[in-house]
Order: C-alpha cells, then structure tokens, then sequence
C-alpha cells in the first residue's frame, strides 16, 4: 500500500533524526529552551496570581534553574490536569513541573524527581457540620475529588476498607478540577473533598469561614513529585532536576519554601525515590 | 461579605479576565475568517451553480466527494476531538504546533464545514428559473453572480452566519485542554487561586455575553445595510421594483 509506504519512510526520517540527536537534557541546554506542562489550578503548588504562574513548585523549580542553568528560557504550558501525562507522553513538553502523587500506576510509565512535598490524603468539610467528625464518617456519604488525581485512589480504597468493616461505601463524585468540589460542597451537594494536607491548608487559609480540615489521613504516606518520560533521553534531565531537588533539601531552601506556602514543614526523602505507597 | 470586599476583588481579577476575553476574540475572529475563506473555497469547487440540467465535470465530482468526507467529519465529530488530534497527533512525528495556531486552525477547520453548508444553502435558495430568465435576456455569466446570486445568498445567509460566528465564539471554551488561556481557563485559573466560584464565573458569563451581544448587534446592523442595498442592486438588473424584498 502507498499509504503503508510513505507512513514507514516518514517513521524513519523521525527515528533518523531522533537516533542524531543528544538526550533531551543536551538538546535542553543547547536550545535554551524548556519546555513545561503544568495545571496552574493547584494551589499553593502552581495557581495564578495577579495574572502570573506562582506557587511552591514555581518557586522551587525557578530556583534550580536560576542556580544550575540560568541560560535556559523556561516556556510554560498550563492545561488541565486530564491533560498533563497524556501530553507529557505525546512530547508536548519535556517535564512536567506539577504537584503529582507518586503511584505505581503513574511509576510504572513516567520517571519520578525526589519528592517535593507530602501528599498524604486528607478530608475537608463544611465548617462546623456535624454529621462529619471523623474520617469514617463519610461512610454512605458523597464525597468529592478530581478526576485522574492519586486521592481518588486513596478514596476508592478508604471506601473500600468502610465496606470491608460492615459500613456502606463512600458515593465518590469525581470533578475535572479541584474548585468545582469544594463548590459542590460548600454548596451542600457533597459532604467533604478527599486532597492532599498542603492543598487543604491552602484552602483553610482563604476560606476558613466556610471549610474545616478534618485531620486524619485517609490512605498511606505518599509524596509530590515532578515527572518525565520514562526513556533513556529523558533520564538525564529528571537526574538534572533531582539533583537541584536534593540540594535544596540540603541547603534549606526546601523547608523556606515550605513554610513559605504551606505555612508548616514536612520531611521528605532526599536520597532516592519513594516506592510508591499505592 | 462585605460589598466593598466583593468591588475589591472584582477590581483585582476582572482585568484579567478581560485579557482572556481578548484571547478568546481572537481565536474566534481568526476562526471565523478561516472557516469562511474555506467554507466558500469548498463549495466553489463542489457545487456547479447555475442551470439545472448542467453537468458536473470529473474535477468538480471527485471535489464534491472529498468536501462531503470534510464536512462529514468535522459536523460529524467534536471539536474537542478535533483539537486533541489537531494538538497530539503532529507531537507524535515531532512536529511541535504551538496551542495557539492550533486552536485556531482547528476551530476554523470545523467552521469552515458548517460554513460550506451554510453557504449551500443559500446558493440553492435561488431558483434555477431566475438564472434561466437571466441567461435568456443575455446578462454575462459574471453579472449574473454578482447582481443576482451573491445578493439573493447574502439576505439567506447572514442570519445563520452571524449565528455561526455566536457558536464559534462560545464553543472557543474547550480549547482550554491544548493549553490555551481563553476567558473560561482564565476563569478557572481564578478561582483555583481565591476558592470563590460564584463571582468569578458570573463575571466570565457577563464578559461572554457583552461579547456574543455585540456579535449580534454588529450582525444585526452589517445585515440591514446589506438587505438595503443587495434589494437596490437586484431592483436595478430586475427593473421590478420591490419585488424580491
């Protein structure tokens, strides 16, 4: 077939061209160019302000950046979270620079940075709602969370361990992003929202005359991180970034910058990895 | 909450919803101009006007089918699906297109289809019995198009147009997903950052109906003037006062 044919020459050219080139953190560096895809709709971690990308993970990755490779032009690409691995496996962008909770799921086909933050699980309310105390509570109650995000997860499998013990399950809605469930449950149509402590603690801050923290953590430890592709170009520029995380685990610029947005520190492993909890 | 809290933060975030409507107006002026240049290229090339009883060249039925798959798939399918094809699929052979151009590209790609449609509609308004009657009295080809056709179309066509330009407009939304900051990620981006959904996106609906009302009002007024003057130029070749108004 004729159209056989062109698709396998054109297949080729690309491999060609791929098989010259030097790994992505070379080809970084002499472009002078980094391209980044992240969902700024994620406080503190990435959010808009005054019209700007801000937040923990722009402050820290600005900060590698401007110490190892202050020559490389940062290029951000904001897009909703559906849309972050997806893109990052297209090669939309080189890494992704957004809060992400390291699953074996996500493990198993992308390439992990050390971790930046905790991101064990938590649930929030309506202030002073008293049908919700404990985390158990939700027990045949709606609960919120986004859509692809690690804590519904952790929801499925908090449910899960309800039922085991006798209770009715957790009726879990799922949002494309984090606003629209704390609407739902500020507006009454859900009984709490199922995300990580810093992100609760950012809303807390805005907002502590409608929301309330409940504070127990619903799943197992697991942490924040950046990712890149799994494939040997890209090991080098997630190596590269790593090490800008460690060393400002080492200097102290992490937990600056910690309490700066979260307004509390939080250990995080700085000398490989975590396996993933879930 | 206080009022003068909610002026405030209104003051503080409206301008920025204001630079996403501009993005939003941009993508869909540039979408609709696409779709339009495409939508008549289209239907010149597959649509033989004039007398009934006139033949279709090989060209123009080769033409015909390939503009009928187009329009098939781009009414056929989102255009949300269109977007993350138009966005993902070069990626993959290491073309990078940036969001913008492919927004607009795609918006216009699925405007020009529902163009060409529109505009076929309004060619086949014309009845094939006013072109016989034209070419009997010996007006040119040309003249024919000008002076009876595109007036006749026009008055057919810009109701559905200006509703065309109103949809493309506030499908602009979901181009969002390929990273493009229009008015409603904008929006979102607010109120990820301030957790008070109900003002901000109150505020983003008002900006999308100044925009969809000025739309129309500019339709409305463009359309007026057009009716006024294609009747006068049809009157003049008819010599039938009135008679097509």
């Amino acid at each position: 077939m004729l159209l056989q044919r062109l698709l396998a020459g054109f297949l080729s050219i690309c491999a060609i061209s791929a098989a010259h080139s030097a790994d992505l953190l070379d080809t970084v560096k002499q472009k002078k160019e980094l391209t980044v895809g992240l969902e700024a709709a994620y406080a503190p971690f990435e959010f808009i302000e005054n019209g700007k990308i801000v937040g923990f993970d722009q402050d820290l990755f600005n900060w590698i950046m401007e110490t190892t490779a202050p020559e490389v032009k940062i290029k951000l690409l904001d897009l909703p979270f559906q849309g972050i691995l997806p893109g990052l496996a297209a090669k939309r962008f080189d890494v992704v620079i957004t809060a992400l909770t390291i699953t074996k799921e996500r493990a198993e086909k992308f390439d992990f940075t050390l971790p930046v933050a905790d991101a064990t699980t938590a649930l929030v309310k309506r202030k002073g709602e008293k049908s919700v105390i404990n985390a158990a509570d939700i027990a045949g109650k709606s609960v919120g969370v986004q859509a692809g995000a690690a804590q519904l997860k952790v929801l499925q499998a908090f449910s899960d361990k309800l039922v085991a013990e006798g209770k009715p399950a957790v009726k879990i809605r799922e949002y494309v992003a984090y606003d629209e469930a704390y609407a739902d449950l500020a507006a009454g149509r859900t009984d709490a929202v199922a995300q990580s402590l810093p992100n609760l603690s950012s809303l807390i801050k805005s907002r502590p005359d409608i929301y309330e923290i409940i504070n127990q953590p619903i799943g197992p430890k697991t942490y924040f991180a950046w990712a890149g592709r799994k494939d040997t170009d890209s090991a080098s520029l997630v190596k590269f970034l790593s090490a800008g995380i460690a060393k400002a685990g080492a200097t102290g610029k992490l937990k600056e910058l910690q309490m700066k947005w979260f307004g509390f520190d939080m250990s995080v492993p700085s000398d490989a990895v975590p396996a993933p909890a879930m | 909450m206080l009022a003068s809290g909610l002026l405030d933060r209104l003051t503080g975030y409206v301008p920025f919803l204001f630079q996403g409507a501009l993005v939003t107006l941009s993508l869909s002026t540039g979408a609709i101009l696409i779709g339009f240049a495409l939508g008549s290229l289209f239907l010149a090339v597959s649509e033989k006007y004039g007398q009934e009883g006139v033949r279709l060249t090989p060209m123009q039925n080769v033409a015909g089918f390939f503009v009928s798959v187009y329009v098939s798939f781009f009414r056929g399918t989102p255009l949300l699906v269109q977007l993350l094809m138009l966005f993902y699929l070069p990626a993959a052979f290491n073309i990078n297109v940036p969001p913008f151009p492919a927004a607009i590209v795609a918006m216009g790609l699925n405007s020009a289809a529902f163009q060409c449609e529109i505009l076929r509609a309004g060619l086949s308004a014309v009845s094939p019995g006013q072109l016989e009657a034209a070419d009997a009295f010996g007006i040119p080809k040309k003249f024919i198009f000008r002076f009876i056709q595109l007036p006749q179309i026009t008055r057919a066509v810009w109701p559905a147009v200006v509703s065309e330009a109103i949809d493309v407009l506030k499908s602009s939304a979901v181009v969002s997903v390929i990273a493009v900051t229009e008015l409603t990620r904008t929006g979102r981006q607010i109120v990820a950052g301030n957790y008070r959904p109900l003002e901000v996106y109150i505020s983003m609906g008002c900006i999308y109906l100044l925009m969809t009302g000025a739309i129309f009002l500019i339709g409305t007024w463009a359309g007026n003037r057009l009716t006024h003057r294609s009747n006068a130029s049809s009157q003049i070749v008819q010599g039938l006062p009135g008679r097509l108004s």
